[in-house]
């Protein structure tokens, strides 16, 4: 069991993010606060390699109906919760590391607690 | 000693297996100008008073609804508050050819710029290209030996795009032509073979990007008129290209300039294998409507025309992929391009995993230099 201080918890606020690399050779993590809550994905994208964590954020972007139909609406929902991966902007859910696209791939995620002021990444074995 | 092969070292949480032992030719980085007034110092009086009064004005090249601002989000230059769109020789070294040990870059110039094939003066597309070309020889030849030019040419006026090509045939680091694929007619067509003979004149290939004019001034993007979305612009690609490569081929082309070689890039990969396959089997029926082809037109096709890699269909399984280059015949055809720095770039590593070392020389390096006039025996 592997656990690191990412870092204070003022360094994060909600809508933004910390990318670290906690050990040499290891994959780096973002953390992300979303809403005010914190989240933890690997920052490799499972679909190319791409650096996932340096992504735009975004929402789920959903429509009822093709324009064409009556009462079509097309809606951002939770707008701020999705990433984007910078390379080929596949869109992954941060709160589950679910790809929006392929329920097949996921991107890992890891369990944050907030102790005292320290922001901790448990980063497993 | 250097290095050979991609080693990608800087991107945070890589962990990819570098290609090593092979070259990398990049046959697709697409460099940019900030701002058209960068263009002024090489445009004549009378065609810098017209920038100056009309802009631009190019038709829109491909499709204006292109998301994401085209281009990969990570790459962002510090002292910019947008992302960077490749506007310098620096940058390019620093986020591409550097990290990726690129051997070989081929500059094909920015896709919005493509619309000049749709301008409907053929004297402001032809003194727009001289513009660009010298733009960059300015400012991103002859500092690096990695980067080398396909020089833009206008092919609405197939005399300039000649003398353009004339003019920059003898630096050395022209290696290619670069004309976009959208144009009111195709490419066989004789109208253009002034151009074909120049490049075969000079031992230059043509490389043929997508893009250029079509949603605007020439032609709709697909055969039953203008697609709503993005994505369906994108997928007319493929028919753009097949038009094109079939033209060549049955309009004698490569009969008549036995040496030439036509890349098309950008334009993805299926349509190359139905091309070769169906006009096969058309032709045994239907040869004698063009009784100049001496060889099986998939012959002319695996000789005379090259593929860009980028964008690549993701196969349903691996093992199809690689059965699909096999059908491709990509150790002759197939050219990696990264189409740096756009959001559907493809990378050197992770794009074809699983090469065996021969055909992985062939795709990244052996086709590209094959093509390109690189290298000292072209004079």
């Amino acid at each position: 069991m592997t656990q690191v201080v990412i870092a204070k918890i003022w360094e994060i606020p909600p809508g933004a993010r910390k990318i670290v690399v906690p050990f040499r050779g290891r994959a780096g993590i973002g953390v992300f606060n979303v809403n005010g809550n914190l989240y933890a994905l690997r920052n490799i994208c499972p679909h190319k390699r791409g650096p996932l964590c340096t992504g735009e954020l975004t929402g789920r972007i959903n429509a009822n109906a093709p324009p064409s139909a009556h009462a079509a609406e097309l809606a951002v929902d939770g707008d701020g919760e999705v990433l984007r991966c910078p390379w080929h902007q596949w869109p992954f859910e941060i709160a589950t590391g679910r790809c929006l696209v392929d329920p097949a791939v996921r991107v890992k995620t890891y369990p944050v607690r907030v102790v005292g002021n320290d922001i901790i990444v448990d980063l497993g074995e | 000693m250097t290095k050979i092969g991609a080693a990608p070292i800087s991107a945070p949480g890589w962990t990819a297996q570098p290609k090593e032992g092979v070259k990398i030719v990049d046959c697709d980085v697409h460099h940019n100008f900030e701002r058209p007034e960068q263009l002024l110092p090489y445009l004549s009086t009378f065609w810098q008073n017209h920038l100056i009064d009309q802009g631009l004005h190019l038709p829109s090249a491909g499709y204006s609804n292109v998301p994401y601002r085209t281009n990969r989000s990570d790459l962002k230059d510090p002292s910019l508050k947008e992302r960077d769109f490749n506007f310098s020789l620096e940058f390019m070294q620093r986020e591409h050819l550097d990290p990726w040990n690129i051997d070989y870059a081929l500059l094909t110039g920015p896709p919005p710029f493509y619309g000049y094939t749709g301008l409907p003066d053929p004297d402001w597309a032809a003194a727009l290209c001289r513009a660009f070309n010298d733009w960059t020889i300015e400012h991103w030849l002859e500092k690096d030996e990695r980067v080398v030019n396909a020089i833009l040419i206008s092919p609405s006026d197939p005399a300039q795009a000649v003398s353009e090509i004339n003019r920059l045939a003898s630096r050395k680091d022209t290696v290619a032509v670069m004309v976009p694929m959208g144009t009111s007619m195709p490419f066989g067509n004789r109208f253009y073979h002034p151009i074909w003979e120049a490049c075969e004149g000079h031992g230059l290939p043509v490389v043929a990007h997508i893009g250029g004019g079509s949603g605007a001034a020439r032609t709709t993007p697909t055969p039953v008129g203008f697609p709503t979305y993005y994505m369906e612009s994108r997928m007319s690609r493929p028919f753009v290209a097949s038009a094109h490569a079939s033209s060549l081929i049955c309009e004698g082309v490569f009969e008549k300039f036995p040496n030439l070689k036509f890349a098309l890039t950008e334009a993805q990969q299926l349509w190359a294998v139905a091309v070769m396959w169906h006009m096969d089997s058309d032709w045994k029926a239907i040869r004698d409507q063009t009784p100049w082809l001496k060889r099986l037109p998939s012959e002319y096709f695996r000789e005379h025309i090259r593929v860009g890699s980028q964008p690549l269909h993701e196969a349903e399984t691996t093992e199809q992929l690689y059965q699909f280059l096999d059908m491709l015949h990509a150790e002759e055809t197939l050219v990696y391009c990264s189409d740096f720095p756009h959001f559907d770039w493809n990378d050197p590593v992770t794009t074809f995993p699983k090469l065996e070392p021969e055909s992985q020389q062939r795709i990244f390096a052996d086709n590209a230099l094959e093509m390109l006039r690189i290298g000292d025996d072209w004079l």
